[in-house]
């Protein structure tokens, strides 16, 4: 009793105190406010207006502009009493543990092998080794079932050797695997970052002492990766509980379901759309993912802090391998990389270019270009392909406008608008590129003003800009930080708004970080196939989506030539951001 | 003609005050250096000046216009000081070649092309940069950027200069020859500027005015000769020049005057801060290493000590001095053989404080 009635005296006193040490501050002029505010507000409606969409549909007995729609909780009922949202949900956990707990180990190892051995060939494993993460994962499944699958190349080699086929890809294990080994890029690429920076002097100490390369590595070097460790594997469970690429080509067809298959089979279960119950789906996937993110984000400001005290001018001393370890160093990456990039880009290569085939068949016989052929006849095929590169190219191009804006309405800035900014670029990471296209899909469709943008490529481009935002922005980001303070601030005491500091400084020094920036955007925007499932119509297709679709008819042949007109396309962006000087590490 | 009024900056920075009421005054044709240890507020409140922050409390005047008042809540953009900022670094646009660089002050105030290059070939002609107008920052020596800096933050005649260290990233020789012509140039162009520095040497060849700061506080100003030859506190005694610092107990204190003294010593010094110095309590004195002056036959009014060694400097000669804990350098122009000498030091600049630790 007597503390509830000290509390209110004390607390004024407490602020007055405060206020009596630190005096308000002064009011910032000429900082841009009413622009940071603009900018920051206009995309904090593009991210936020999906998302409220979803969870206000997701309230709904009906789709949400029926009239006979009302507020209840009925499709939280139905799926929350569907067996099939269960094992869905527990089908992902599996998924996304067992997927962690192949391409952590792996990307760590790698990361090892590549920045602290003498390992032969360093630069152009560097690049290699994050080649599956350019490509989208639908073409790389596809590329697998071609390959590997019950009919594929390499199965009925096997199978005429030995007689059967020792392996079974459509099936969970299959799954895992496949998805664990293409995901070894995301790993090694945050693992490798912290491997540089960390000073080997105490490697070195360790090993004057007389431990063993391999003591050294798991008493010394393991704990000091742990967090980049810890991060990639965060990072890796949510990208599972997104996949969608993988579970839709090898667990669908022995019904395998996953959170994110499970939602594009409610469309078909019914026969007519149920938007309210995809609603519910997508509303528990954000629930899972959030609090993933947040974490993330936590770990990785941790992660920061971690490197900077290894100190910065460390000299990395590289372990001798030896004639021994070089060829077990370069066999283990050598058969990573003929598994997880050359059997499915292999396997789409041959399959583009024959027919038929089957056992017995000789493929060399049967090279033709009839699928590319064909492909061309096929208005809406040929269209797709045109309208990925528009998107890709013009589209990547403006989405690095965008992001810039929006960098710059978020450089040295300081307040509240910022941590909302920070906020905002956080949530679609949450979001599976499915579900952002979903409620951008219901937005064109429904909001009065933007009907009449539905069916053009603007409705994808901005689909495309939600999803590529956090990316995006941080390598935007990354590019603005690196322009020193004084060069902003000598602009200004010369006489220059901070607009035309931007525009005569800022933005000319960043300039070429922008194009390289400009061919990663590219190379996200022609590997994006979920986010066109629901927004992509006739005139708007797209690769991807295409893919996806076709995948129900089983046009094997034309998805083939697609996907290697995807891989071709992909590559070439690949040695466009690498010709550009592209900041691919990091 | 007073160009710029500092009254009462207060300044927090990350939940610490980094500027404590800071106020001085600077005239047009003047330099005001602001000296003081690393650390103590220096660029802070030269950047306060120049609006790139924003103190909390206090007012500051440039050439008429408020531009910045605390109780008002006014605080004007840098763009709107009406000021030129020449950064420890340079900072000169590494896209733009020199002449782009110096003009961009005059092209932000509309002048036109032509008169834009007329002055800017001018500028760069009379600091001996005409034939480096088209080249790139990264392509000149540091000195050159300098200079460069310079042209940039004057071109446009500011109201006030203010320049950040400018010299600390030049190597000894060229700082010595820049600071003459800085003030040559400053004097001849008849403006006001604000010299941060943290070297003595710089400051006292360079300012009119020396403001030295300690801990975000102008704890003294005044001429150089003044604050070198006047100090009012140990900082400011200790800080300036080269100095004997001699710790011993007061043993008698008669207003201005004080015998303070050790085992086996005993000096009669000038009281320069009587606070603290109370009979037999602790007390510092600051002796200049240039007001000693040694000889090896013995002096009345000299003290007898021991010489334990004569280090060649080149123009000169060091002397390591001793008597009990009492312990000195001095200078003097030839050699001197090991053992007993004598120490001739004036009362005036023996300067008493007390010995609390501040
Ligand atoms: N952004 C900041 N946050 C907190 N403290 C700061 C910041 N900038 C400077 N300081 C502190 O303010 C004090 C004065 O800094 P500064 O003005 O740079 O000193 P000087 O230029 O005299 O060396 C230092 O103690 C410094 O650590
Ligand atoms: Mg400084």
């Amino acid at each position: 009793m007597s503390t509830h009635a000290q509390a209110p005296a004390a607390l004024p006193m407490t602020k007055a105190a405060a206020e009596k040490k630190y005096p308000a501050k002064m009011p910032r002029h000429g900082n841009a406010s009413v622009y940071r505010t603009v900018v920051i507000g206009l995309l904090a409606i593009a991210v936020l207006a999906p998302v409220g969409l979803i969870i206000y549909q997701s309230f709904l007995s009906a789709a949400f502009f029926s009239p006979r729609a009302k507020f209840g909780l009925d499709a939280y009922r139905y799926v929350f009493t569907d067996r099939n949202f269960y094992k869905a949900l527990g089908t992902t956990a599996v998924f996304s543990f067992g997927m962690v707990a192949i391409a952590v180990p792996l990307g760590g190892l790698l990361a090892f092998l590549i920045t602290r051995t003498d390992i032969k060939g360093k630069r152009l494993l560097e690049i290699l080794v994050l080649v599956p993460m350019f490509i989208s994962s639908i073409v790389l499944a596809f590329g697998y079932t071609v390959s590997v699958g019950p009919t594929g190349f390499v199965s009925l080699f096997i199978r005429g050797l030995i007689g059967f086929v020792p392996w079974n890809i459509y099936s969970l294990p299959g799954m895992i695997l496949i998805a664990g080994l293409s995901h070894v890029p995301h790993v090694y690429l945050y693992v490798s970052s912290s491997m540089r920076n960390l000073p080997s002097d105490l490697e070195e100490a360790a090993r004057t002492t007389g431990a063993s390369i391999w003591q050294v590595s798991r008493d010394v070097t393991l704990p000091m990766v742990l967090p980049s460790l810890i991060f990639a594997a965060s990072l890796n469970i949510l990208l599972g509980f997104e996949t969608f690429g993988i579970p839709l080509v090898l667990g669908d067809p022995n019904g395998i379901m996953v959170l994110t298959t499970y939602i594009y089979k409610l469309t078909t279960l019914f026969g007519t759309p149920t938007y309210q119950l995809m609603a519910v789906v997508a509303v528990v996937l954000i629930l899972i993912t959030l609090p993933l993110v947040w974490a993330q984000r936590k770990l990785l400001k941790n992660a920061r802090k971690y490197v900077a005290m290894g100190g910065k001018g460390a000299r990395v001393a590289t372990l001798k391998l030896g004639r021994g370890g070089q060829v077990i160093a370069l066999s283990i990456i050598g058969f990573w990389l003929f598994v997880s990039v050359v059997l499915p880009i292999g396997g789409i290569t041959v399959r583009a270019f024959v027919d038929a085939w089957g056992e017995g068949v000789n493929l060399f016989a049967q090279l033709t270009f009839a699928n590319f052929d064909h492909l061309l006849e096929v208005p809406s095929l040929v269209r797709g392909i045109i309208n990925t590169v528009i998107l890709s190219v013009v589209g990547g191009a403006v989405a690095v406008g965008i992001y810039l804006m929006v960098g710059l309405a978020g450089h040295r800035n300081w307040g509240a608008s910022n941590t909302l900014l920070d906020y905002i670029v956080l949530l679609p990471r949450a979001l599976p590129g499915l579900v952002i296209g979903l409620a951008f899909f219901w937005v064109f469709l429904f909001v009065p003003l933007l009907t009449p943008l539905r069916p053009t490529l603007i409705s994808i481009f901005v689909a495309y800009v939600v999803v590529g935002l956090s990316y995006g922005l941080r390598l935007l980001q990354g590019t603005l930080l690196q322009v020193a303070p004084e060069l902003e601030e000598s602009a200004r005491t010369t006489g220059a708004t901070i607009g035309r500091t931007w525009k005569d400084v800022v933005i000319p020094i960043v300039r070429p970080g922008l194009a390289g920036a400009w061919a990663l955007i590219m190379i996200i925007f022609l590997r994006e196939y979920a986010t066109g499932v629901y927004l992509m119509g006739a005139g708007t297709e797209v690769i991807g989506s295409l893919m996806v679709s076709l995948l129900q008819t089983g046009a094997m042949n034309t998805i083939a030539a697609l996907s290697l007109i995807s891989v071709v396309l992909t590559g070439a962006g690949l040695a466009l951001a690498l010709r550009l000087g592209a900041k691919i590490h990091d | 003609m007073t160009e710029l009024v500092v009254n009462n900056i207060q300044k927090w920075l990350g939940g610490l005050q980094i500027l404590k009421g800071a106020s001085f005054t600077a005239e047009r044709g003047s330099i005001v250096a602001l000296l003081g240890a690393s650390g103590s507020g220096k660029t802070t409140l030269l950047r306060c000046i120049a609006g790139l922050e924003q103190p909390e409390i206090g007012t500051i005047v440039i050439g008429g216009k408020t531009v910045l008042d605390g109780d008002k809540k006014l605080a004007l953009p840098p763009e709107q000081r009406n000021i030129g900022l020449v950064f420890q670094s340079y900072a000169l646009w590494p896209h733009r070649t020199v002449k782009e660089n110096v003009g961009y002050g005059l092209k932000l105030r509309n002048v036109s092309p032509t008169d834009i290059g007329k002055r800017v070939q001018a500028i760069l002609d009379r600091m001996g940069l005409g034939h480096l107008a088209d080249r790139y920052p990264s392509q000149l020596s540091g000195g050159q950027q300098q200079r460069v800096a310079i042209c940039r933050a004057l071109v446009y005649e500011p109201r006030v200069l203010l320049l950040d260290e400018p010299l600390s990233n030049l190597d000894a020789k060229l700082r010595e020859e820049a600071r003459y012509w800085i003030r040559k140039l400053i004097l001849d162009l008849q403006i006001c500027a604000i010299l941060v520095t943290h070297d003595q040497g710089e400051a006292l060849a360079a300012a009119d005015n020396i403001l030295l700061l300690q801990d975000g506080r102008i704890v003294q100003q005044g001429g150089p000769q003044e604050i070198y030859s006047n100090p009012n506190s140990f900082y400011s005694a200790d800080f300036l020049g080269a100095n004997n610092i001699v710790s011993g107990k007061v043993q008698t204190v008669d207003g201005k005057s004080a015998v303070i003294g050790g085992n086996g010593w005993s000096l009669n010094g000038t009281v320069r801060e009587a606070a603290g110095l109370g009979q037999s309590q602790d007390a510092r004195a600051v002796i200049r290493v240039e007001q000693i002056k040694v000889s090896d036959t013995p002096a009345t009014d000299g003290i007898e000590m021991q010489l334990d060694d004569s280090i060649y400097l080149g123009d000169r000669w060091e002397y390591r001095l001793s008597r009990g804990d009492f312990v000195v350098k001095a200078h003097g122009t030839k050699r001197m053989a090991t053992g007993k000498v004598w120490a001739q030091i004036p009362q005036e600049s023996i300067w008493v404080f007390s010995g609390a630790q501040k």
